[in-house]
């Protein structure tokens, strides 16, 4: 590992070296001037950052998109070798047999198609109802950010509480009141992924409410005073100022919600185990590649997985940049 | 701007010099039989899957010193390393395969006796079929075998039952007074008394249904398989079709889902409606003991109040079996005479009851045993441990098996015992296959 | 809608005070309601510190679950004495904190030059380090545990000591911090750099003086998520550290300690509850204390990503 790990070093050297020439090559028709001196000084002050992102994040991350075309069995490391493309052929025959990832898939997608818009929704409104002076906001912001630092087994152990099947289930017993059967809240496909959306989002929504309310406060309160004069109510009041003057905040919220939506995994895996109808993406990578050991199956699919995430990510950039 | 670039620079002199240390070695030196130290000791190394401040991380690290004292003569110094396995197994693992691949593997691991298949084709396990006499073999209840050949000793064993509510039982007029682990209660009886519960008006059984997500529900429902003369794998462990899929292995499955329909147990109850006193029987592991003894006083006042029934017998009689196991790694010392040594005497009689007394678990030797009074729970698990005692599935995908045995359990109720054991029989065969090609 | 609107309507300055009043006591009812369900984790773990393990069994799945057991209050300080005498917590907390301290250090230094420099300077691959930069973001980092374990492993040896470093190391560099650094920079405006240039000072002074003490925000944000990442990290410390040993210091941080904590056979859930209560409340109190400074930290001009 040690030596694979130099080659791939220099590699990146060399690599890196090609896009400086480059760059200073393309230099005068990018209108770029660079100076030796302020060069040296950048890639001084770059190389602690450089050097330990390379080591701890970069390396781990080729090392593990590398084993994608391995059949790397975690109990043999000596006897790696290359298969090319069959974990990907693989891959391909559980997709069309409608295997677990096939299910893995359409959970995901079902999770990212609900929790986006869930959460940053329920982040918006959070922020719109604390964006204002007085003790009370205060403290509700405080308490509305609670889930986001409180330990995930204890805030899964009490959803399992919420939500257990039984007529003793807490959920079960207030629906009772209204006369509801007790349901099966988390066994059921109809509600499963409905009830971990729901919790995630609850889960999630406060780190978000905070970066909203940092784009709130940096919207000139002049404006919304101009449109009071030109005689908007409330709705254009926040279409026309609050909107617009959230959109790039928005755009990064869309981002980085989206991108950790796709990762979903520990909500599934302490909330129902690994069953078909819950099963997720990256739930699927954890259980091929540490439970089953098959760490070359699972890179494969973490390949996969890179390229759709940068891939909408990419697409996301495209459409919401400022035009 | 100097003194931030010194820093600067220090700070690349001390990523430098991590790398460094790679060239740095150890201060022992290399033999066959284990590294050897300046006073000319053998140093076998020995790795614990527990914390070394919890109790049964104690009582390992008082057996390697006495072995130690034992040993001064002889030159073989033994070397406890503790590597918790409790945040996951993927860490306990990656250690294991990352030993395996610098070469820094102990001379004895822990393992966990479902993995024995895996771990010996992948050349982890050392095979010590003729180290250890027969004599000495048949001393255990179980040894940790894959195609004939022993690589593994457990530490200690753990059996299951039915722990039922006492006073519940009285209450309904049920008398269980007759079964014992020598004299088990047939499955008939079993659904006699779940029916006489449910007619006096309480949930019959808890049989743990709702946990599936880890090795709970296949550790304890596995038996009701065998007891109806099913199977899960090929004596080699690398057929599942045919076995697991077999209409003996639907029979047993079938006997968990029409507990369902009967309405004896559900997935809906509660994890401690057992221990309030709304449950007649639960189906648990020998470590709810203390729990009852101590946790429960308001329902539990004393062993009066609850007992242990052992499981029900069909065709075959069965019940779960489980333990964490010593084995002799594969690893660069050719020479085995040390780790011999230290296995021997970690498996020990005396070995075996100092660890089981502060662990509370069953000696995993027959002449360990200790004086539980007949009837008692101690004494209904360790009876029907040696009477019945039978392994979980010996394969080398034995997560896949896990995995699939959940998900079966958690689909009962609603699907069909024959589709649903096709589906995991598919899904543990490819695992299988893929796992062999591999080998 | 309706909430926002209404909301919007607060800030009229044309209302009666009466209406005023009305709409301010319905402001904090709703606020109330909804607080109550964000902060349900916290009433539950605090209500079952306070509890047997039979008291406990039998609150599940009602109401009385999120209620204290006023009835024994003795248990209570049972669970939190057994807790804090028998486990040694506080020792797992300082190292905790320990590590949390040299990450946030390491971490705001590495992060904010790279930052700065992303920002501010022209060199040529620049580009490259920024497409780096996303590419890094967006790639999950599931599978890469084991080559992670297997590098840091191969650096440091088999020596235990240096284990430390592979807990803090690999925490001090934060692509995601690289970033908001690089945000928040970017909106500083030219002139206060060009002043300090035109003193003659160089780059490197140009950061420490003029940039840093504008950036308190920014570095209050990355500090407190750094505390929180080191706080509620728990894995990757159990794989790399070595479990403690007699006599000496124990080297685990806190939250690997704890699930060593809870899988001792004769814990109760009420002490698993006071153990989390008490590791909760450091996090709590950062939070509340760097709260302003965290919403100005993503603020200045917004973030584009």
């Amino acid at each position: 590992m040690t030596v694979t790990s130099i080659v791939i070093f220099l590699l990146f050297l060399f690599a890196f070296g090609g896009f400086v020439i480059y760059d200073l090559l393309t230099a005068k028709r990018h209108k770029e001037v660079y100076r030796v001196k302020s060069t040296v000084t950048a890639y001084l002050m770059l190389l602690p950052s450089v050097a330990l992102a390379f080591l701890f994040i970069l390396l781990p991350i080729l090392y593990s998109l590398g084993y994608a075309f391995t059949d790397y069995y975690l109990l043999q490391p000596d006897k790696i070798g290359f298969v090319f493309l069959d974990n990907f052929a693989e891959i391909f025959e559980e997709i069309s047999t409608k295997g677990m990832l096939y299910n893995a898939i359409i959970n995901t997608l079902t999770f990212v198609v609900g929790v986006v818009p869930l959460q940053i929704g329920l982040a918006l409104l959070l922020a719109l109802f604390v964006n204002r002076p007085g003790i009370g906001s205060k403290i509700f912001k405080v308490c509305f950010f609670a889930p986001v630092v409180i330990s995930l087994s204890v805030t899964a152990f009490l959803w399992e509480q919420i939500l257990a099947p039984g007529p003793g289930g807490l959920l079960n017993s207030m629906l009772s009141v209204f006369g509801v059967a007790p349901h099966d809240w988390l066994r059921d496909p109809a509600t499963a992924m409905p009830c971990i959306i729901v919790l995630s989002a609850w889960q999630g929504c406060g780190y978000q409410m905070l970066i909203f309310l940092s784009g709130l406060s940096n919207i000139r309160k002049d404006l919304y005073e101009a449109a009071s004069l030109d005689g908007a109510n409330a709705w254009h009041k926040f279409w026309n100022v609050t909107w617009v003057g959230l959109r790039s905040t928005f755009v990064y919220i869309l981002i980085t919600v989206f991108i950790g939506a796709c990762r979903i995994m520990t909500q599934p895996m302490l909330m129902t185990g690994y069953m078909e109808h819950t099963v997720t993406l990256s739930y699927y990578m954890y259980n091929s590649g540490y439970t089953e050991r098959l760490v070359g199956e699972s890179s494969a699919v973490a390949l996969l997985m890179t390229i759709f995430i940068g891939g909408i990510t990419l697409m996301q950039r495209r459409l919401f940049r400022e035009k | 701007m100097k003194k931030a670039l010194i820093s600067i620079v220090s700070f690349l002199l001390m990523l430098t010099m991590l790398f460094g240390m790679i060239a740095c070695g150890p201060t022992e030196t290399e033999g066959e039989a284990g590294a050897t130290d300046t006073e000319g000791n053998i140093i076998v190394k020995i790795m614990f899957h527990v914390d070394k401040s919890s109790t049964e991380g104690q009582a390992y690290q008082k057996r390697v010193n006495a072995f130690n004292a034992a040993y001064k003569d002889q030159k073989i110094k033994a070397q406890a390393i503790f590597k918790a396995r409790s945040a996951g197994a993927s860490g306990y693992e990656t250690e294991l395969q990352n030993n395996q691949t610098e070469g820094t593997l102990a001379d004895i691991i822990t393992f966990d006796a479902p993995n024995t298949a895996a771990y010996a084709t992948s050349g982890l396990l050392y095979d010590i079929s003729s180290l250890i006499s027969a004599d000495e073999q048949s001393k255990f209840y179980s040894l940790n075998k894959y195609n004939g050949k022993l690589y593994g000793i457990p530490i200690q064993e753990s059996s299951a039952g039915f722990f039922y509510n006492k006073k519940i039982f009285r209450d309904a007029g049920i008398n269980v007074d007759g079964i014992t682990a020598e004299n088990p209660w047939t499955l008939e009886d079993f659904k006699d008394v779940c029916a006489k519960l449910k007619a006096h008006g309480v949930t019959a059984v808890d049989m743990r249904i709702d946990a599936t997500k880890d090795e709970t529900a296949p550790y304890l429902l596995y038996p009701f398989i065998y007891a109806n003369g099913g199977s899960f794998v090929s004596e080699d462990g690398y057929t599942a079709n045919g076995y697991y899929n077999s209409a003996n292995t639907a029979k047993g499955f079938q006997f968990i889902k029409d507990l369902i329909s009967a309405g004896y147990t559900s997935y809906a109850i509660g994890s401690t409606d057992f221990f309030t006193g709304k449950v007649g029987m639960y189906l648990s592991s020998g470590w709810t003991i203390p729990d009852l003894d101590n946790k429960y006083r308001e329902y539990f006042s004393s062993r009066d109040d609850w007992g242990l029934l052992p499981y029900p017998k069909g065709t075959e009689a069965a019940s779960a079996t489980g333990s964490w196991s010593y084995a002799i790694t594969n690893n660069h010392h050719t020479d085995k005479t040390a780790s011999l040594e230290l296995l021997k005497w970690m498996t020990s009689a005396e070995s075996s009851r100092a660890i089981t007394d502060a662990t509370g678990m069953i000696p995993a030797r027959k002449d360990a045993v200790k004086d539980y009074a007949p009837g008692s729970p101690e004494y209904t698990l360790m009876k029907q441990l040696e009477l019945s005692g039978t392994e979980r599935p010996v394969t080398v995908a034995y997560p896949t098996f896990s995995t699939t045995f959940n998900q079966i359990i958690f689909g009962l109720d609603n699907g069909n015992v024959t589709d649903l054991l096709n589906s995991a029989t598919k899904t543990l065969q490819d695992a299988i296959d893929k796992i062999k090609e591999r080998g | 809608m309706d909430t926002r609107t209404k909301e919007l309507q607060n800030f009229r300055p044309n209302k009666t005070p009466a209406k005023k009043t009305v709409k301010e006591i319905i402001y904090h009812v709703v606020g109330i309601v909804i607080s109550v369900i964000f902060v349900l984790p916290i009433v539950y773990m605090i209500a079952t510190s306070t509890k047997s393990e039979s008291a406990y069994a039998a609150s599940v799945g009602t109401l009385n679950m999120f209620l204290p057991d006023f009835a024994n209050l003795g248990v209570a300080f049972e669970n939190y004495g057994n807790v804090l005498l028998n486990y040694d917590i506080w020792k797992y907390a300082l190292n905790s904190c320990i590590y949390a301290l040299i990450v946030i250090v390491l971490n705001i230094l590495v992060n904010g030059l790279a930052g700065y420099v992303m920002a501010k300077l022209t060199f040529p691959g620049k580009k490259l380090l920024s497409f780096m930069i996303i590419f890094l973001i967006v790639v999950p980092v599931e599978t890469s545990i084991i080559p992670l374990y297997s590098i840091v492993k191969i650096m440091l040896g088999l020596k235990q000591q240096m284990s430390v470093l592979g807990v803090i190391l690999p925490a001090t560099i934060s692509i995601f911090n690289i970033f908001l650094f690089m945000q928040f920079f970017e909106n500083i405006p030219k002139e206060y750099e060009e002043a300090a240039r035109i003193d003659g000072a160089s780059t490197l002074d140009v950061f420490f003086k003029v940039i840093m003490p504008l950036s308190k925000p920014i570095i209050a944000t990355v500090a407190v998520f750094c505390f929180i990442g080191v706080w509620n990290d728990y894995l990757w410390p159990s794989m790399i550290l070595p479990s403690a040993d007699d006599g000496s210091w124990p080297l685990l941080p806190i939250q690997t300690a704890l699930i060593t904590i809870k899988s001792i056979e004769s814990i109760t859930t009420g002490e698993i509850m006071a153990s989390l209560v008490i590791t909760s409340i450091p996090i709590f109190v950062i939070y509340v204390a760097a709260q302003k400074y965290i919403v100005q930290g993503f603020g200045t001009s917004g973030l584009k990503m």
